[in-house]
Formats: C-alpha cells, structure tokens, sequence
C-alpha cells in the first residue's frame, strides 16, 4: 500500500501575504506573491498558526472548475471568507452552530440558494434593468455637476465613487435617500472593519474585537431592516427589499436569517464592490493621460474600459469554498472536507490567459475577467453594476479634457471586498 | 440531421446542450440553440442569448 503524496505546501511568507490585509492596501505586495505562487505553486496548501489550513487557488482556469463544480465545492459548509479557528469558534457560538455571521447568497448552496437567489434574480436581468436607465443617468449627471461645480480638484473616491453606487442601490431597493449615510457607514465597517479609517471603532483592532464590532454592526443592521419588513409587508412596492419581504418559499416567508441575510447583502455589496470599481477606474485614468482621450474620441470603448476597470480592480479579492468529496483539480488532489481560497485578485492577473496582465488596455479583444465569479454564484447584480459604471463614465468623460492624480492615492486595509479609498485628482473641465 | 450542439453563457458559464435541452426552463430535448426565443436569457445569470459561445467539438 502506498502513502499519497503529501499537499505541497505555500511558502510561510507567501501564505501570510495572502492573507494579509495590509499586503491588498499595498497592491504591489500581495500581486508580487500572487505572481510567484502562479509560476511556481498554483495551487498549494497554506498553513498559518490559527488557523485551519486552506488550499490557495490562483490560476484562472482551476478557479473557473471549481466554481462549475458548485455541487462539489460548497460555500456555505465552512467560513465563506478566510477566518481564524478563535473567530470561527465565536461566530458558531453566535450563530448558533453556523460557520457564517450573516446567512446571505453568498454563503448558501443547492436548492436554498436557487431559491432565494430567484426572488430577486428575474428583476435584475439586463432586460428587467434597462428601464432603470433614464433614472440611473439622472443620479449620475447629479454627481457629475456637483464635482464639476466643486472646483477642479476631488477625491474621487470619497465624493463620487462611494456615493454614486450608493445612491443608485438604495434607489433600486427602495431605501430612502436620508438613510444613504447611515448605509454607507455600516458597509465600511462590515467590509472594512481591519482599517482603523473606516471600522466601526475608528481604531485598530484585536481579532476578538473585530468580531464583536462586526456583531453590533450586524445587529445594527437587522434592527434598521426589520422596520423595512413591516413597511413593505404593509405596502409593497416593485423595489428590492419589497420582494425581499414579500418573497415565499413554499407557501412561507423567508425566515429570520435568510430574509436579513439578503438585506445585507444587497444593500453593502450591492455598492461597495462598483464603488471600489469606479474608484479604481479613475486611478487608472488619471495615471494614464492619452486614455481620457481615447475614451472621449471613441466613447464606445467605455464598455471595454469598464470590463478592464473590472478585470484590473477586483473588489472582490476571494471566496472560500469546501469540498464535499475527493476531486482532482490543476494536477492536485483536492479531499473531501477541505477548505480552499479562491483568489480572484490572482485569476486576473493570470499569465495564462492575459500577455500583459499588468497593463491597463481597454483594446482586449477577450477579457475574461472572473470579478464576479463564475457559475450558479455568479454575481446577482452584475448587470446592474456594469450599466451604472458605462453611465457614469458616459455622463462626466464628455465633461472632462485632463486627469492627473493630486496626491498619492491610498487603498483600504482589508483582504476580502475592498480597494480605493482615497483618489485625489485635478482635472481640467471642458 | 447535423449533430447536436453545445453552447456556453460567457458570463456564468452555463452550458446549453441542444441533445439535453433544458426541460425546467420549457426547453424540451432537442431543441436547437437557433429556435430559441430571441429575448430568451440565462437563467442562472440573465445574460442575453447573444452572449452564449459555441462550444467548438
């Protein structure tokens, strides 16, 4: 009888980079580490003290056949994001025994996903969003003419790219716009809660704190939506989180945590990932002079600039999966009970499928990026998110004749959804 | 009757299989991706029937 090769084992250093929030502040760091274990360990076991050990996923074609096999490879039946054992243990205390504070899309599989993801689904399809478009135009030449009249210099990400994304969600959910603060407050300190900018305590934190602050958070959250369920159950409306409210499953509402759940997801992710997107987008704009003309002598090319704004920024670094029975995946073989990071950061950079995946092109004939995923949990509002950014761009690039950054531009401390949170720019208006 | 064909949504990743059809979604077995419906989507991802890709054999 012969003893199965052991996993090859990451690197301590490349493992730690991988996971570390301040490796996706300093992109360079973590790109650096990513590109190393793409050409030499694509696919390898990291073990980091505190933690449970965890396949790194980093080509683009091995993450694309884990997210097919969604049968195989769950989301919900481990962390859905990397976590230590010490978190871990809180958050099932907290739960109850589940291994996710919030019970959204995201963490859920089979038949309970395709059914709560069909609630919303049929009105976020290209079709369902175009009439949207005229009203999506009319926030976005709201925010063109209040940074135009703002004089000619802005940080691009705290004025526009964090409130535009915004507004347009909370429109489509039926959230009102006196509420939009209090949104965006509570989704930085979900998705941000390891930078002190923009956590909850505005401070930085220990492991325990993180989670108890992520909690309240939590809490906060619920408490504001089960108001909203009352005021849709009581009128309902063609918004979001009026089907949300509304939405049955065989004859029952969605229960408790499935119905706050999607609230939650909906109304963070449902901005932060465009916004870090947007933000990125005029990084990269403003790093490069001769693409405002571009775009401005040939505005349909601004479908191709926001597929490469997607590709280049990746809001959303990874997801962690578990297989549920042996499985060979990129020549290793993956055990039942194990968990693995999908790094999107890396699958977009991949050599394999881009020549030059550190450039910023928008004349890429193919641009598979996987920013949204692939498969059943393929992104429920990519539609959305891909029409608000063309419109945004088609609204203020017409209005603007120079870009250049004002000031180093900084990004959030966070390995999970994040990017961008200060881009300082001067332009010159037409 | 030329062979049956496969077809891939570029979004998701979801495979249109004209031998298998797609019964749930009123697609019964056989049905070839060009009979379709024009204003048919994905249904996992809601992407449009001009996004799908022919899966060369």
């Amino acid at each position: 009888m012969t003893t199965p090769p052991a996993p090859p084992r990451v690197p301590a250093e490349l493992a730690a980079a991988v996971v570390d929030p301040h490796a996706y502040a300093q992109r360079e760091r973590v790109d650096t580490a990513l590109a190393r274990l793409r050409a030499d360990l694509p696919l390898g076991l990291a073990e980091i003290e505190g933690s449970d050990p965890f396949w790194v996923v980093t080509r683009h074609a091995d993450i694309k056949e884990i997210e097919r096999q969604a049968d195989v490879f769950h989301n919900g039946d481990k962390s859905t994001f990397y976590t230590t054992r010490d978190s871990n243990a809180r958050v099932q205390m907290l739960t109850g025994g589940e291994p996710n504070l919030i019970r959204s899309l995201v963490s859920l599989d089979g038949k309970e996903h395709k059914d709560l993801r069909g609630v919303v689904f049929p009105h976020v399809t290209p079709r369902a969003i175009k009439p949207m478009e005229e009203a999506i135009r009319a926030i976005a030449r709201d925010f063109v003419s209040q940074m135009l009249s703002a004089g000619n210099e802005v940080d691009f990400a705290a004025e526009v790219a964090f409130l535009y994304p915004l507004r347009v969600i909370m429109t489509v959910l039926g959230v009102p716009a006196e509420d939009e603060p209090f949104m965006l407050k509570l989704t930085q300190e979900l998705f941000s809660n390891a930078d002190p900018e923009l956590n909850r305590a505005r401070a930085a934190l220990s492991p325990e704190e993180l989670l108890k602050s992520l909690w309240e958070t939590t809490m906060e959250l619920e408490g504001y939506f089960k108001a909203v369920t009352e005021k849709f159950r009581a009128n309902p409306t063609q918004h979001i989180n009026s089907l949300i409210a509304n939405a049955t499953i065989n004859g029952e509402y969605l229960n408790h945590r499935q119905m706050m759940g999607y609230y939650i997801i909906a109304a963070t992710a449902g901005h932060d990932t465009t916004s870090n997107t947007v933000a990125g987008a005029m990084w990269a704009l403003a790093e490069r002079p001769a693409l405002l003309g571009q775009l401005r002598a040939d505005p349909a090319l601004i479908n191709a600039f926001v597929e490469e704004s997607i590709r280049w920024e990746v809001p959303v670094k990874h997801f962690m999966r578990s297989a549920v029975a042996d499985v060979e995946i990129g020549g290793q073989t993956i055990r039942a009970g194990d968990w693995l990071m999908l790094n999107y950061q890396s699958a977009n950079r991949d050599e394999a499928v881009w020549a030059d995946p550190f450039d910023f092109r928008i004349d890429r004939k193919d641009n598979p990026q996987l920013a949204f995923g692939y498969g059943v949990h393929v992104c429920l509002g990519q539609h959305l998110a891909r029409m608000e950014m063309r419109i945004l761009w088609e609204e203020l690039l017409p209005h603007l004749t120079a870009i250049e950054m004002a000031g180093p531009g900084e990004r959030t401390i966070s390995n999970f959804v994040c990017g961008p949170k200060h881009v300082p720019i001067r332009f010159k208006a037409a | 009757m030329p062979p049956f064909q496969r077809w891939r949504c570029r979004n998701c990743g979801l495979v249109y299989d004209e031998a298998l059809g797609l019964p749930d979604e009123g697609l019964a077995p056989g049905t070839r991706f060009a009979d379709i419906p024009e204003d048919w989507y994905c249904p996992d991802c809601g992407s449009e029937k001009s996004d799908f890709e022919l899966i060369e054999t």
